[in-house]
């Protein structure tokens, strides 16, 4: 391993030296629209890409999540995952024509997770420059239907469908360089919505309105007691409704997360909130649907398991201070298979999710280094202590 | 109308996706290619076109062997990006500067073939949002493969970006509809078969390009093509659709501009060619008019109706060249 971490700082030149190639995925795969469920035109042009760096294998599986493959030189070794999001927040109608710049890409969705993409894209061509082989095969997936509605579904197909074992994972976002994810909470993302039926609008003097029928479910789930063990929070995220400002509003949608530790109290809050759903719609005699949109299960290394430690020394190493939070990306869904598995991030960036969203291209060097310390990391074996 | 060349010269960039096929070939006919963009205040697309290109086309297949940016006078960070990112970078007032300097497009395009080298070059427009590299190795791939061809000009579906950065899927391509076609089916009808005369992507032989004077603005993409028609006829002449090309809109007085220097030129020339004659000196200045404060008021732009003299005219040109 300490042979390993020496060469890391001398490895960030040399993939500076092919800089063009790594912005040219970026570029080249970023600039095609990929909204959740509509990732066909991305998948493809990834494809594209990774046949170009000439993968020893290039495929979707079943479900559609494009897959290369480098072969490593022993067969014996279950193969490491390394695995992007390929879809954006953004709709096909938005402009996804990046900005080059001396020092910056700009554009929707350069954060999440374009740049993630781009630089899995350039990992064969990374490689090759480095003249570095794996004794696994490194498995390069896009995974789609990843975020929001899509709720991870590619990943979790890919997973449960996979035949061998796999060794490890790194799970890699546009930002934040620095992150090292190593758990994530339990999860559950719902939706209230409120529809107040359009005979209400004539037939009572005082008619509810959604927006505020929606205030009270805010006001009680705000007064719910919740535990500093397990840890719990619910975290009230988006709300919309009405349509005019002197118009009693008749439709409002409430979007809010319950995360937890544990997923005994994901449950135990969720079904608290339940409860306030029903009294409200109750006391007001109008109808309030509850619908979980998306959920994961709580899993997570220990802060000692060799994978965390290894790529803690990685980070330090390249002179990144590693940062630890709970990560709702595919890493959950690793873990909750028992495959040991870390989220990092390629870059540092600014206005994450908005249609101006930019990365600074110098710190994806030392990025990328990250990545490969990390795998070679885990091709040496530290997934595969018990 | 006999449309036999569109058919048989009208090429998909998809027809040139192996880039090892293109690559051997230039090799085995020991060519070089120059790739020329013509800059000003191009700031925002320049970087993405070079690094696409280098990438691409030098690093991963050696296509290319140069690229040139012929800069205008930039007032924003053009040149210094291009720089960055390892273009060879001129500013055109000191190419040739014993020849004088003019601003256009034209003169940039005429002073390029002064400082590339290439055998083939290839000019881009610097302000293409959606570059791929196909916007060069499918414009240098006729020249290439067909023995006949010495000139490939683009053409594609032209969405607009407007300024909400949403995309319109509809217009573009107005002058070439309102001015050029209906001059081109006047008086050279075989020449409508070209589907984009004004698109400034294009790739053509030198020994084509030194032979032709360059108008200095916005005639050069008509010149360009009447000349080498004139001369050596359509068939040397190709066409590849790229699909599409994501651009900025322009305004309709500012077309109106491009409109006006484009039947200059054209006027120019048939007259040369003695399809009409004109019995007085035309004006050279376009005037429109804006509403200001209730008062119309005239908006002169003048042309300069300069051409330049093909290159290999040029005695520093010759003596670079080694031409005797």
């Amino acid at each position: 391993m300490d042979s390993h971490l020496e060469k890391l700082p001398s490895m960030v030149d040399a993939i500076r030296a092919i800089k063009e190639i790594i912005i040219t995925n970026i570029v080249l795969i970023g600039q095609i629209p990929s909204p959740t469920f509509k990732e066909e035109k991305r998948t493809r042009i990834f494809m594209e890409r990774l046949a170009e760096a000439q993968v020893d294998e290039c495929t979707t599986d079943a479900y559609g999540n494009p897959i290369g493959i480098v072969k490593g030189t022993s067969e014996a070794n279950p193969p490491i995952f390394v695995v992007a999001h390929l879809d954006t927040f953004f709709g096909e109608d938005v402009d996804h024509n990046f900005t080059v710049k001396k020092k910056t890409i700009s554009g929707p969705g350069i954060l999440d997770n374009s740049a993630g993409v781009g630089v899995l894209a350039s990992l064969p061509e990374i490689m090759r420059t480095l003249g570095i082989g794996f004794k696994s095969d490194i498995v390069l997936v896009g995974d789609i239907q990843s975020i929001g509605k899509g709720n991870l579904r590619g990943i979790r197909n890919l997973l449960k469908t996979w035949p061998t074992p796999i060794r490890g994972a790194v799970c890699i976002e546009g930002g934040e360089l620095g992150r090292l994810n190593y758990y994530s909470d339990g999860m559950r993302r719902c939706e209230i919505t409120c529809s107040i039926p359009s005979t209400f609008r004539w037939t009572h003097k005082f008619r509810p309105n959604a927006i505020l029928i929606l205030h009270e479910v805010i006001n009680q789930i705000l007064k719910m007691r919740l535990p500093q063990k397990p840890r719990a929070r619910v975290i009230i995220g988006k709300i919309a409704g009405g349509v005019d400002y002197g118009e009693i509003a008749q439709d409002a949608i409430l979007g809010f997360e319950i995360q937890s530790d544990t997923d005994k109290m994901v449950k135990a809050i969720y079904r608290d909130i339940k409860d306030i759903k029903n009294g409200i719609s109750h006391e007001h005699e109008v109808e309030l649907q509850l619908r979980t949109v998306s959920s994961l299960n709580a899993a997570r290394l220990r802060f000692n398991h060799p994978l965390v430690k290894s790529a803690a020394e990685v980070l330090k190493k390249l002179e990144l201070k590693p940062v630890s939070v709970s990560s709702e990306t595919e890493l959950s869904i690793f873990l909750f298979h028992k495959i040991p598995a870390v989220t990092i991030g390629i870059t540092k960036g600014e206005n994450y999710h908005l249609e101006n969203a930019v990365i600074k291209i110098a710190p994806i060097y030392k990025g990328i280094a990250q990545l490969i310390g990390i795998l070679m990391a885990i091709d040496s074996g530290v997934c595969d202590e018990q | 109308m006999n449309n036999s060349w569109l058919n048989k010269n009208t090429f998909h960039y998809a027809e040139f996706r192996d880039l090892e096929r293109l690559v051997t070939e230039k090799q085995k006919k020991k060519i070089t290619i120059s790739l020329c963009l013509p800059t000003l205040n191009e700031e925002k697309t320049i970087a993405k076109e070079i690094v696409i290109m280098k990438s691409e086309l030098m690093t991963r297949y050696p296509l290319l062997d140069e690229i040139v940016v012929v800069d205008s006078g930039s007032t924003d960070r053009t040149r210094k990006i291009a720089r960055e990112y390892g273009a060879d970078v001129y500013e055109a007032a000191n190419i040739l500067p014993q020849q004088g300097h003019f601003r256009g497009k034209g003169e940039n395009l005429w002073k390029a073939l002064y400082v590339t080298r290439g055998d083939i070059i290839v000019y881009l427009d610097a302000d293409i949002k959606n570059i791929h590299h196909r916007f060069v190795y499918a414009l240098v791939a006729p020249l290439l493969l067909y023995d006949g061809i010495k000139f490939c000009k683009a053409f594609y579906d032209r969405p607009i970006a407007t300024g909400e950065k949403k995309m319109r899927q509809t217009g573009g391509g107005r002058v070439t509809e309102l001015v050029i076609r209906p001059l081109f089916s006047l008086f050279f009808p075989e020449l409508t078969q070209i589907i984009q005369p004004l698109s400034g992507e294009y790739a053509c032989f030198r020994d084509v390009l030194e032979k032709i004077p360059f108008p200095i603005g916005y005639g050069i993409e008509t010149s360009m093509i009447l000349d080498i028609y004139e001369r050596w006829g359509l068939d040397v002449m190709a066409q590849v659709d790229l699909e599409k090309r994501v651009h900025r809109n322009q305004g309709i007085k500012a077309l109106g501009k491009m409109a006006f220097v484009i039947l200059n030129t054209f006027a120019r020339r048939i007259e040369k060619q003695g399809f009409i004659k004109i019995n007085k000196s035309t004006y050279s200045e376009m005037i429109q008019y804006n509403l200001v404060k209730s008062q119309y008021q005239a908006d002169i732009f003048k042309i300069e109706g300069v051409e330049r003299p093909p290159m290999i005219e040029i005695p520093e040109y010759r003596e670079k060249f080694n031409i005797h």
